[in-house]
């Protein structure tokens, strides 16, 4: 008979280790000899490297050393250095959410373990309850898209170098900055499109033998067909989400702009080894294949001078082929000149399309804001407008320095008030595209004001007897008399604190206690950040469930959580409001 | 369905459904590749205390559907175990460490699964002296070693 643990043969105990923490296996070690082989059989570990973490950074070569024989990878401590990354990047966000000061320098300290850090927060993300659950998960969120953009941004640095960048990358890149898509990696995008290419060769198993025109043409209708391309006509042309190519391949239509896809079809069109790219014909964007060399687009041999020409597709509208002469037609018409004409039926190159991309999804906004009550959209607004700030920024090209300052504010204000993680971002890759622009010190200095302001504890605001009564509070919840929006507040000055200037635009001596009342800083269910004058405060006392999800998303910024019996949010900036 | 006979290590015939004793792939395979003899199945490994413990087991759950196989993340929820399988499981530690043997021995998947998981749970949260005293188990380090090891193991007190 087995009497003790001591006694089972190793191949239970390692069942038994498999079902256990790790921290178990870490005791069990310190117990006796016994136990000291099994507990340290690098399949073990390996076993909990794959099933605690699922997210590693890409300097541990995670794919390659699982194909690695077992015992040629020391699992144990890979192990280990995870689980004390994952330790680490969770006392940074403890430590991010006790104090708002000297976060950015913490902010960055997260980042800096790269993929490590991004199990920890994805977790950290999904908490749905505790003493400060908003709170945790508002900077949590935060920082897994700051990695998401850490990771797409220099995607889009090197296709500004000239680097070579594939296609289905530099579009990923804009899914990444937005965190319904739920993709966290450049990859996924194009698993997904070598999926939809597998589906497509399986059921045409002689693809390859097609003469190029056929293949063009059999890959066009295939796709349609599959509703890969083109959109529902139902649907609002220009709504957010038919800019994104990972939401586009993941949502159940499909439903994309022509841009994107032009960019599925040139993505898969490559794969079966034809010449396919995005052509920039202006409004809509076309496809353009090259036929082979030597060859014309129906597979004869071609002996005219120069290359044979090429053929035309509007992946959006199908598979007919678009004659090139209806497209100079329209290029006559809209008054191109010969070169302009050369250019439009050209192949694009890869950062025109990343522009053109970057322009669609401002214009999407743009549009979006016209159509009241637009809730359709699964896309945040103002993430993916960072996006096309960031994309634009970067591929604009020296020759147009006015585009980018012309974008320039609208980036560093978004930044500032939504992003401010990124900070490390913007200085490594928008600083240097101002270098020798008369931009460039006003935008070291207010890096340099954000970081200072970051280092300094907040100054306190008490409620002292001496002070007159400010009657509300930080964490309650109002309507503005006026402008009916709903806001909480999350600051106040005992009276108006604006500069002169602002205080004269904005009629402030008008309102019936005139600046000398209290006034609020207070965060706007549309997202904005506002000032307003006591006077035009009328508290509400709602149910967390009536408030837009938007405003109870970015109310961990300021609060820990929400308090269903005084029906306001709790305080998380005690550091500088004590006393509410 | 007819019923089948087994007969413990120590001589006791065990009748059981067929349908029951099929939840042990070793028993299952057997009765396949042999047919319904009608003559019973030794079960020398197990005796008969373990393997009506076993049989009990099979029993409650003979009309399980097939386990979703032994992917990771099954495995990985180690404190899920049902109420009724709670309470089977709370037997002193030899009958628990045979269950598991038999279990391990007759290919019963389900059950090994729960066997180990109920150990991981006695192991788990405990520090290595109180391990030593839940499982009677010596320690023959010298404190050198000891030392040793425990500072190789600090990474896992880190909370």
């Amino acid at each position: 008979m087995v009497r003790s643990l001591e006694h089972l043969p190793e191949e239970i105990i390692h069942l038994i280790l498999c079902a256990s923490h790790p921290r178990s296996a870490a005791a069990l070690e310190q117990t006796s000899h016994r136990f000291q082989n099994v507990t340290n059989e690098p399949l073990l570990w390996r076993h909990y490297c794959h099933v605690h973490y699922k997210s590693w950074d890409k300097k541990h070569n995670i794919p390659q050393r699982l194909s690695d024989p077992v015992s040629s990878v020391d699992w144990k401590t890979l192990f280990t250095l995870r689980f004390r990354a994952d330790q680490s990047v969770s006392r940074l966000l403890d430590s991010i959410l006790a104090s708002q000061t000297g976060r950015i320098e913490k902010f960055r300290s997260v980042i800096d373990f790269g993929f490590d850090a991004k199990d920890t927060l994805v977790r950290h993300s999904r908490v749905e309850s505790g003493e400060d659950h908003l709170a945790r998960r508002y900077y949590a969120r935060a920082l897994l898209t700051c990695l998401h953009r850490s990771i797409a941004i220099p995607e889009w640095a090197k296709l500004r170098r000239g680097e070579p960048v594939s296609i289905d990358r530099a579009m990923a890149a804009f899914d990444l900055f937005i965190p319904e898509t739920g993709f966290g990696d450049l990859d996924e995008v194009r698993v997904i499109l070598d999926g939809i290419i597998a589906r497509f060769r399986a059921l045409h198993p002689n693809i390859d033998s097609l003469r190029p025109r056929a293949k063009a043409l059999a890959l066009a209708s295939w796709l349609q067909e599959n509703d890969f391309t083109g959109m529902d006509p139902e649907r609002q042309y220009h709504s957010l989400e038919h800019n994104f190519l990972g939401l586009a391949l993941r949502s159940p239509g499909h439903n994309s702009l022509p841009l994107v896809s032009a960019v599925i079809y040139c993505y898969a069109a490559q794969n079966l080894q034809l010449d396919a790219r995005p052509c920039g014909f202006p409004f809509h964007v076309h496809v353009i294949i090259s036929p082979p060399s030597g060859l014309d687009m129906n597979g004869s041999t071609f002996c005219g001078e120069g290359p044979s020409a090429p053929m035309y597709l509007d992946p959006f509208r199908g598979a007919r082929e678009t004659p090139v002469s209806d497209l100079r037609d329209q290029l006559v018409f809209l008054g191109a000149t010969d070169a302009e004409q050369a250019e439009f039926l050209g192949e694009s190159p890869l950062a025109q399309i990343i522009l053109r991309c970057s322009k669609n999804i401002l214009n999407s906004i743009h549009s979006v804001s016209h159509i009241p009550e637009s809730h359709g959209t699964s896309v945040d607004v103002v993430s993916a407008k960072y996006a096309a700030l960031w994309s634009s920024m970067l591929l604009s090209g020296e020759s147009r320095p006015m585009d980018l300052r012309h974008q320039l504010p609208w980036l560093m204000e978004l930044f500032a008030t939504d992003f401010p993680s990124d900070i490390f971002l913007i200085e490594q890759h928008i600083v240097p595209l101002f270098e020798g622009l008369f931009e460039h010190e006003h935008i070291l200095e207010s890096l340099h004001v954000m970081r200072a302001v970051d280092e300094i504890p907040k100054q306190v605001h008490r409620r002292s007897n001496g002070k007159k009564d400010i009657r509300y509070k930080v964490g309650q919840v109002f309507q503005h008399r006026r402008y009916h929006y709903r806001a909480i507040i999350t600051g106040w000055d005992s009276e108006c604190g604006a500069e002169e200037q602002w205080m004269r635009r904005m009629g402030i001596d008008r309102l019936q206690a005139g600046r000398h009342q209290s006034f609020y800083h207070v965060l706007v269910e549309d997202r904005s950040v506002r000032y307003v004058a006591e006077e035009n405060i009328e508290l509400i006392v709602p149910e967390m469930t009536d408030l837009p999800q938007s405003l109870t998303m970015i109310a961990g910024k300021h609060f820990k959580r929400w308090d269903g019996i005084t029906h306001t949010f709790v305080s998380n900036v005690r550091d500088e409001y004590p006393d509410d | 369905m007819a019923n089948i006979t087994l007969t413990s290590s120590d001589g006791v015939d065990v009748t059981v459904e067929r349908t029951v004793a099929d939840r042990s792939v070793l028993i299952k395979n057997m009765l396949e590749d042999l047919g319904e003899t009608g003559e019973s199945i030794p079960i020398p490994n197990v005796n008969e205390a373990v393997l009506k413990k076993v049989i009990e087991w099979c029993d409650h759950h003979k009309n399980d559907p097939p386990s979703a196989g032994d992917d990771d993340d099954n495995r990985r929820k180690t404190t899920d175990i049902d109420e009724w399988d709670q309470k089977f499981m709370q037997v002193d530690q030899e009958m628990l460490f045979e269950v598991i043997l038999a279990a391990n021995y007759l290919d019963i998947k389900a059950l090994l699964d729960v066997g180990c998981k109920t150990v991981a749970n006695m192991i788990k949260g405990k520090s290595p002296e109180e391990i030593r005293k839940t499982f009677n188990i010596q320690n023959d380090f010298t404190p050198e070693e000891e030392d040793q090891i425990r500072r190789e193991n600090e990474w896992a007190e880190d909370r």
